[in-house]
């Protein structure tokens, strides 16, 4: 009798030695936490920095609608972490640095989508590929056969380096100043396991931009982000980096601070291990809300933070990896398959012009072009993978990239053979045009399978993909929008920087919950995501795509010559853009419309239920909800006062859109409560702090503190106030408004 | 068959690939009323992928799929983990099939009904470490198929062949002539399974 076949003997030669030993550990590692020999937290940190993640009712309950059941796997109480079933299904993110992928690990990919999950391919806003419903004993050999491939899954998640991102068109772009693949790619192979790296307190993003101007690299919101320069030295010419460290979105959105305006392409890699050294030593290890590199960043001031990692830098022993790769420079360049070549005249029908005009980018070699294949949702089939990967094996020499826009691309294809790689394309579904218009909607997992959701983003962006593409033809200048969506504060769909952002959120009417998205304008997706939007109102969900169609109605017919919906928003103001959706935030008696209380793409009525907190029982109080509305229409009013140029105001506005939220909370233990702002604090600090009642499940007294802070040192942030620091106020009292929502549908009574 | 991953789909003609969402509602609720005798968890809709897999019954050992690969509608059952004796593999999977789509074709809120054919399904397993799509891997498992889709179809000449290119699981096409009803073919197989509903 043979034994039986193994991926591990089977791949035995075949898998880098080291990455075979990582897998066999975390084998060991499943087994030890198997049998009690490891705790729930440690396990879990091991099997994040892995890539295996927590998914959508892993805590074993889950809300059919009408109440939340049990699932009962059959692993009863063996647990891969805190409050995580071991036989629930999770996630696996697999690490593809700059997204850049072959022919054969795309099939490999394929084949493990058909063989552990729910055969789909997700590509995510980190030029990531998830894949869903993977059971974790699945993982090692899964691991394995990526291994075979050159893919790690190490640090796709936990508190590490994650993958590092950069500009799709890297190397083929017009407007480049250089190529930053290599450097992106020494990056990340650099810092994959280095010693100093594991200590985080949080995770941190690195980014790489081959230019200024333009979105693909998005670097003011990454950890460390940096953008190509080059500068005359000695008289000659000398590769180097902008250094940006401390951005990020999430919660509370930060720009990027310039660390170095020329860091030289040697000193790149040193630079980026001393930023590592010194989050890992100063960074927040206790507050995980506080622990990015952002917090650091904005506590020391970037002046001091500079200074300490200058000074690291000296500290740091030479590593011949910091340079070594800038012998290899050339050798990396991509070579093209075939000859360029021109596009004949009248070449391919109408729907091959349509994709031609939103979907094909010239290179900058003659003869050669870049085609975007849209992906709905990021989504694709191993079917249509494997069609892709044989495309780019016979138009291109295997030459692939996932975009942050949740799409690929093909680079180098001659550019005659556009019309028939289209074709190819088309035969499979993958011919949609309207790349990085307004119906290429980037959205997150949301409440489909992210444990955090709390709106559905992608029911949202599907539906709003299928309304804009049924609907009239949008002018042209709508057409050129950018629609981004978020399941929740934490922003993965990056909807701060859409020009129509949308963030899920929850709101209670007449003791019933209904999923809402918060409409984000002002952001500003083009150089390198300069500039971050506000929310100015909640809209139930169904309502979205009505006022998605006045938005853009409303642009088209007023913006002027040159100007983008930042600009136009700036110039016509908020107030009128929030009157054009006023009547839309009007949610129907659950009598009158019960679909506005379920969610896009979930017929279950919606709950906020399953992201793990329970409903305790309580009462409907009216003028709790008073409170709450007047504290979001403060918090719009700040909004509007900021673009007047008055932030001292807007600040304080701000913050009273906190107390209006605090004291409406607060009036429901303390009747006696009055205006009295410190009463308010102390009062609302005792009922609903300590006891721990406003408490996020996840990120604890995070919220609580913004009004903690703000009533603190209200005075003196009023008196100086800089627009910057009260844009962050407004952002902190949107989210203590939204965490009191949270709070009082936590403690009010389910519908009956 | 020693092949714990296996996959069975019965085609349809008469679903509409372009609108899928109306069985959601119905997957959530074979969930919330354990209409099925196993654990099913969640639903996730990839209707948006053209030839995709369509609208997923997730569940712990197995998933049920309103799948659209190669553009032919159809039900598709996955066995994932936990799966039977390696005797009784294909019968459960072809029970388990056969059963959602009895369930589906009757449930009264699908208009029109679905309506599956009992004439021809596919056989897929998706494993690769021991299965390639290729004819050794189908000559070697040829004769268990034979005998098990003799007894399903009692006997009706049954044609099968090997589908899809060399990349794509081990897959296997059955065409069979007068094949009698779904629920007889049900009934061969085991009869209809209840959940605790």
């Amino acid at each position: 009798m043979t034994a039986a076949r193994s991926w591990k003997e089977t791949l035995r030669d075949r898998m880098p030695e080291s990455l075979a030993r990582e897998i066999e550990i975390f084998e060991t590692q499943i087994e030890f936490k198997k049998a009690g020999k490891i705790g729930d937290k440690m396990f879990a940190e091991t099997r994040l920095r892995r890539g295996v993640y927590g998914q959508r009712y892993d805590n074993g309950r889950r809300h059919d609608g009408e109440k939340t059941q049990t699932l009962d796997y059959p692993c009863e109480s063996l647990t891969k972490g805190p409050e995580t079933v071991w036989d629930a299904p999770g996630m696996m993110r697999i690490k593809i640095p700059l997204g850049k992928v072959t022919p054969d690990q795309l099939d490999l990919m394929c084949e493990l989508a058909e063989e552990y999950s729910d055969q789909i391919l997700h590509v995510t806003t980190r030029q990531d590929i998830q894949l869903h419903f993977i059971h974790i004993e699945d993982t090692p050999d899964l691991m394995r056969r990526l291994a075979a491939v050159d893919i790690t899954t190490r640090e796709a998640c936990g508190n590490s380096v994650r993958n590092v991102t950069a500009c799709q068109y890297a190397g083929v772009c017009n407007e480049q100043t250089f190529d930053v693949t290599p450097y992106a790619h020494a990056a990340a192979m650099f810092l994959l396991g280095h010693d100093d790296v594991q200590d985080f307190g949080r995770k941190l993003k690195p980014a790489f931009s081959g230019c200024k101007d333009n979105p693909c690299g998005l670097v003011t919101f990454h950890d460390i982000g940096c953008i190509a320069q080059v500068r005359e030295v000695d008289g000659k010419p000398k590769r180097g980096f902008e250094f940006y460290v401390g951005g990020g979105l999430g919660a509370v959105p930060h720009p990027a601070k310039l660390l170095e305006e020329f860091t030289p392409e040697e000193e790149l890699l040193p630079m980026m291990q001393a930023v590592c050294r010194v989050f890992a030593r100063l960074g927040e290890k206790e507050n995980r809300s506080r622990a990015r590199l952002k917090f650091l960043v904005n506590k020391l001031g970037i002046e001091e933070f500079t200074r300490l990692v200058k000074e690291e830098r000296t500290k740091l022993r030479p590593d011949p990896r910091w340079t070594a790769f800038l012998d290899d420079l050339a050798n990396l360049d991509e070579k093209p398959l075939k000859p360029g070549s021109e596009l004949a005249a009248a070449s391919g029908d109408e729907r091959f012009r349509a994709w031609f005009k939103t979907n094909v980018r010239p290179q900058a070699q003659p003869g050669y072009s870049c085609a975007i294949v849209t992906l709905p949702l990021g989504d694709f089939s191993p079917d249509q993978g494997r069609i892709m990967s044989d495309l780019a094996r016979e138009f291109t020499n295997c030459s692939l990239r996932l975009t942050v826009d949740q799409n690929i691309l093909f680079r180098w294809v001659s550019t005659a053979d556009l019309p028939e790689l289209f074709a190819r394309l088309d035969a499979a579904g993958l011919g949609a045009s309207g790349a990085e218009t307004i119906s290429d909607i980037t959205s997150c997992p949301g409440t489909d399978t992210c444990k955090l959701g709390i709106s559905s983003s992608r029911g949202l962006a599907g539906e709003l993909r299928r309304h804009l593409s049924v609907g009239p033809e949008l002018p042209a200048a709508a057409q050129e929008l950018h629609i981004k969506c978020s399941g929740c504060f934490n922003s993965c769909g990056q909807h701060h920087v859409a020009d129509i952002g949308f963030l899920g959120v929850a709101r209670n009417v007449s003791g019933r919950r209904v999923p809402h998205f918060q409409l984000v304008v002002g952001g500003q997706w083009t150089e390198n995501a300069k500039n971050y939007g506000l929310a100015i109102g909640a809209i139930p969900s169904k309502n979205v795509p009505l006022a998605v169609d006045r938005l853009t109605k409303a642009y088209a017919e007023g913006k002027r010559e040159g100007e983008n919906y930042r600009e136009y928003v700036g110039r016509v103001g908020k107030k009128t853009v929030r009157q054009l959706i006023e009547d839309l935030t009007h949610v129907p008696s659950y009598a009158e419309n019960p679909s506005f209380y379920s969610d896009w793409g979930d017929p279950r009525e919606y709950t906020t239920g399953d992201m793990g907190v329970g409903e305790c029982a309580g009462e409907i109080v009216p003028f709790v909800e008073m409170g709450l509305a007047d504290s979001e229409r403060e918090l719009f009013e700040a909004q509007v006062i900021l673009d007047e140029g008055n932030a001292t105001a807007a600040a304080e506005r701000a913050y009273q859109a906190m107390l209006h939220a605090a004291k409406a909370l607060t009036r429901e233990r303390n009747a006696n409560l009055g205006d009295d702002p410190d009463e308010i604090v102390r009062e609302f600090k005792l009922h609903l702090c300590d006891t721990r009642l406003f408490h996020d499940p996840y990120v604890g007294d995070k919220f609580a503190n913004f009004l903690f802070s703000a009533h603190g040192n209200g005075t003196s942030l009023s008196s100086g106030t800089n627009a910057t620091a009260a844009h962050q106020r407004i952002e902190e009292a949107q989210l203590f408004v939204e965490a009191a929502h949270q709070c009082y549908i936590r403690n009010a009574s389910p519908a009956s | 068959m020693d092949a714990p991953k296996l996959q069975v789909k019965l085609f349809s003609d008469n679903v509409d690939s372009s609108n899928l969402e109306k069985f959601i509602p119905v997957f959530h609720r074979w969930i919330r009323d354990h209409v099925l005798d196993e654990l099913m968890i969640d639903v996730a809709d990839y209707s948006h992928v053209h030839h995709g897999p369509g609208v997923v019954l997730v569940g712990h050992a197995s998933d049920y799929y309103l799948d659209l690969s190669d553009g032919q509608p159809g039900l598709l059952y996955s066995r994932k983990r936990q799966a039977p004796e390696p005797g009784e593999r294909l019968r459960d999977a072809f029970r388990r099939a056969l059963n959602a789509c009895r369930l589906l074709e009757a449930d009264p809120t699908l208009n029109p009904r679905p309506k599956f054919r009992a004439n021809e399904a596919l056989i897929k397993l998706p494993d690769r470490l021991d299965f390639s799509n290729d004819d050794p891997s189908f000559d070697a498992l040829k004769r268990e198929f034979e005998t098990f889709l003799g007894q399903l179809y009692a006997g009706g000449k049954v044609k099968l062949t090997r589908v899809g290119s060399n990349k794509s699981p081990l897959s296997v096409r059955v065409v069979t002539e007068g094949a009698p009803d779904l629920h007889t073919l049900l009934n061969r197989v085991g009869g209809p399974i209840n959940g605790s509903s």
